[in-house]
Parts: C-alpha cells; sequence; structure tokens
C-alpha cells in the first residue's frame, strides 16, 4: 500500500510543479489520470482502482474542485482500464491508445461539466475543441508510451513487479 | 716507431718579457682600473659574441627540456586537477545560478514585505509552490494554511494588484483560484468614471468586467480597480486596464475586455488578505475649533 502512497504523492508532485513545462498550447498532461490507467491495464482493476483512488485523493486536496471528484474519476478510471484488458483477447498498442483515450475524454468531460455548470454552448463547445480533445489525445499517446516502456523494461525485481506483487 | 714531437721549450728571454707584460698589465689594471677597462672591453667583446652561440643553444635546449619536463612530466596530475577544477567550475556555476535565483526571489520578496508594511491591512506572505493540478482551473497552490490563519474566501494580492482569492484551505498549504479563471469575480469600479460592475475570468483565460452602465463613458486604457464592495478585498486596489469595450445594440450593460495588471505566469510570491479596514483611510483635514464667544 505504501508504495501506491509514494507513487502517486511523486504524480501528483510532477503534475502540480512540472505539467506546465509539458503543456502543449496551454494544454497540460493529467499524469494522474495516465498512471490510473496504466496500472489499470498493466496489473488489472484492483490494482488500477487503488491507484486511482489514492492518486485522486491527492489531486483532490490540491485543486479547486470539491474533494471526491478526482477519486471518483481516477478510481473509475483505473478500474475501467483494468476491465479493458480482461475484454479484449489481446492487448494491442491500439487497444491501449483507444482505451486511455475514452477514458480520458470521459473524466474529463465530467470535469468540464463540474468545472463549468453553467456554461454557455458556444463556450462549452469552445472548451470541448482547445482542451479536451487535445488533452486527451496528449494522455492517450503519454499512457501508449508509458505502458510500452514498463512493458519492455518489466523485470521480475523492478518496482512495477513489486507494486504488482504488493 | 714514432717519434713525439719535439718539445720547444720557451726561450728565457721570451718567458722573462711575457711575465713582464703580465706584471705589467696586472699593474695597469690596478692602476688605471677604468682605462684597462676600455682595453679589456675591446679585447673582450668579439669573444663575448662567440661566447653567446653555445650560450643561447644551451639557454634554449635547457627551456626545451625545462618545457617537456612541465608540460609532460611534472603536469602527469593536472588531468586530475582539471576534472577537479571543471567539477568545481561547474558547481561553483550551480551555486552562482542559486544565489541569483534566490537573490530574485528575495528582491520579489522585499517589495512584497515593503508593500505589507505600509498596505492599510493585515496580510500573510505566501510562496506559490505548485500551479494548478487540473486542466479546467486556473489555480496555484501556496505554502500557508489554516496554521498561518488563513481561511477560504480571503483576497490574495502582490503589490500591483489582485491575484485572486483563496478557494481550498489545507492545515500547512491552500489553493488560490486566480482572477482569471470563470468561477472568481470580484466588484471592481472603474477608476477615472467611477462605474462599478463585476470583474470575471473567462474560459479562454482573459478577465472581463461586466455589468458597465450602458451610459458609462468608461474607455480604452481606463485602469480597473477593486470597489470593495464584497467585503474581500478593500477598495483600490488595482486589478487592470481595459483593453476594449463589448456592446451589441441588444445588450443591456457593457462588458469590458482586462489585461490583468499581475503576471500570472510570473508569479512567485504573494500576499493573503487576513484583515482590512473596509475603506482606505483618507487624511481628512482636522476638525475646526468651536467658535469662541
Amino acid at each position: 500500500m505504501i508504495i501506491y502512497i509514494v507513487l502517486s504523492l511523486c504524480v501528483v508532485i510532477v503534475q502540480s510543479t512540472l505539467s506546465r513545462y509539458l503543456a502543449i498550447q496551454g494544454v497540460h498532461p493529467d499524469f494522474c489520470l495516465v498512471l490510473a490507467c496504466v496500472v489499470g491495464f498493466l496489473f488489472g482493476e484492483y490494482k488500477g482502482l487503488a491507484v486511482g483512488l489514492t492518486v485522486g485523493l491527492f489531486q483532490d486536496l490540491l485543486s479547486p474542485d470539491g474533494i471526491g471528484v478526482n477519486i471518483v474519476l481516477k478510481g473509475l478510471a483505473g478500474v475501467l482500464s483494468g476491465v479493458i484488458t480482461h475484454t479484449v483477447s489481446t492487448v494491442t498498442w491500439p487497444s491501449i491508445l483507444a482505451g486511455t483515450w475514452v477514458l480520458s475524454l470521459g473524466c474529463g468531460l465530467a470535469s468540464l461539466v463540474i468545472a463549468f455548470p453553467d456554461v454557455s454552448a458556444t463556450t462549452f463547445a469552445y472548451l470541448l475543441t482547445t482542451r479536451l480533445f487535445p488533452q486527451s489525445v496528449y494522455n492517450s499517446v503519454l499512457g501508449l508510451g508509458c505502458f510500452m516502456i514498463i512493458r519492455k523494461y518489466q523485470r521480475p525485481d523492478s518496482l512495477f513487479e513489486l507494486l504488482n506483487r504488493h | 716507431m714514432a717519434r713525439a714531437a719535439p718539445y720547444l721549450p720557451m726561450s728565457t728571454g721570451l718567458r722573462r718579457i711575457s711575465i713582464v707584460i703580465v706584471v705589467l698589465c696586472v699593474g695597469v689594471w690596478f692602476l688605471l682600473p677604468r682605462q684597462s677597462q676600455a682595453v679589456l672591453g675591446w679585447v673582450g667583446n668579439p669573444l663575448s659574441s662567440v661566447l653567446e652561440v653555445p650560450l643561447k643553444w644551451v639557454a634554449s635546449l635547457q627551456q626545451a627540456v625545462g618545457e617537456t619536463w612541465e608540460r609532460y612530466v611534472a603536469l602527469q596530475h593536472v588531468e586530475a586537477d582539471n576534472q577537479a577544477l571543471t567539477l568545481e567550475v561547474a558547481r561553483l556555476q550551480g551555486e552562482v545560478n542559486l544565489l541569483k535565483e534566490q537573490a530574485i526571489i528575495a528582491e520579489e520578496f522585499e517589495r512584497l514585505l515593503t508593500y505589507q508594511q505600509t498596505a492599510p491591512m493585515k496580510t500573510v506572505p505566501a510562496r506559490i509552490i505548485g500551479r494548478n493540478v487540473s486542466n479546467w482551473y486556473r489555480a496555484v497552490i501556496i505554502d500557508k494554511g489554516q496554521q498561518d490563519g488563513i481561511e477560504q474566501e480571503m483576497g490574495v494580492i502582490t503589490e500591483a494588484g489582485v491575484v485572486g482569492r483563496i478557494i481550498r484551505v489545507n492545515p500547512s498549504t491552500a489553493v488560490v483560484l486566480l482572477v482569471t479563471d470563470p468561477n472568481v469575480a470580484v466588484t471592481g469600479m472603474i477608476q477615472k468614471s467611477r462605474d462599478e460592475g463585476i470583474i470575471q475570468g473567462t474560459p479562454q483565460g482573459t478577465i472581463q468586467m461586466k455589468y458597465l452602465p450602458p451610459l458609462s463613458t468608461v474607455d480604452v486604457d481606463d485602469r480597473v480597480v477593486t470597489s470593495g464592495l464584497a467585503g474581500d478585498f478593500p477598495r483600490g486596489l488595482q486589478i487592470g486596464k481595459i483593453q476594449s469595450l463589448i456592446k451589441a445594440d441588444t445588450d443591456l450593460f457593457q462588458a469590458a475586455e482586462i489585461v490583468p495588471i499581475v503576471d500570472f505566469a510570473k508569479l512567485e510570491g504573494v500576499l493573503v488578505i487576513t484583515t482590512f479596514q473596509e475603506s482606505i483611510p483618507i487624511n481628512l483635514p482636522a476638525p475646526l475649533p468651536p467658535p469662541s464667544s
């Protein structure tokens, strides 16, 4: 459990300090969502849920959202990514890419509705095209990259195997 | 058998003459030192130029050997020294950068503290330790929280003007929602025309002043300040300048795009307003003394 907390804490710190340097046209990647998805894809829905809940809690503590929004969304993303790996017969890169993209889009849409509840249709469309879609693409590419790297360098004594055993 | 060269002894007369000449020369050298020096110089100068060549040759050889020694033999540890010095230079450059950075931060905080001492309100200085963790809000995280007396809805400023409002308070940190976020609204006023309105961020990241009176004489480049009506900011703090006016024929009110006075991208330190007087005190003239009867 401690390893989940440490990993989640590191990712939230990176999110709050370094993500602005990785922003493309003002679109920040959501490392917390990527972490929950990648863990879900690699180690199944339970690990995905645990990491999603932990990282969501930390994100909520530093976010203007009320506590609970990110816990639910990231936890859900972790579970669903685990479910995707069970659903598809072989986990290939298109399934990871599409899975992360759909989950990112869903989480982003929910966050968008919560952050801007009474926004006009024009502004909503603007946010959808300038932030939500680019961010989901960014997250999915990032998630796929992380997944492939971890898969390639996965060793029995690696951090992620350690994570898997706990 | 080869015969040895015959020894030719100097004749006694010649020997005597030589002795006399030597004694005379020594005597002259003792008795007339200055004059003898000139004569000796006349004789010795050509000899010195003959000596010069081998001397130079030996000197250059000595120099070459010395240089070889210094370059290759005596400097065999120079590579290690060089590496150590390179590391030292890199370390010192890092230190210099760090000190420069600290100096810049100290300068900014000095400005903030100077402003804090002169501002007509109680404030808590805070450092920005993080930016928005979500893509949907424009927020920063500061290093002061409940333990430092920070509460929700408190105003956050710099010496330049309004930054935002505290939206979440943790024990030792707090989240500040910037005025560029659509979820923040501040009551504002055009400094010149005294027209009031609501300052609110937009999803595009700009600031708008809404609900300006339709007959307002507001113009581009007019300064916008807080009106002090809502209770979280005192009156008169700068927010920005009017960039453009928005008014359709069907609109009841005017609106204006505002360029914020604070550069949010370079924000490093802020002041959180904890308490303030409702209006900035003005030095009124002293009341007149009662008329003497």
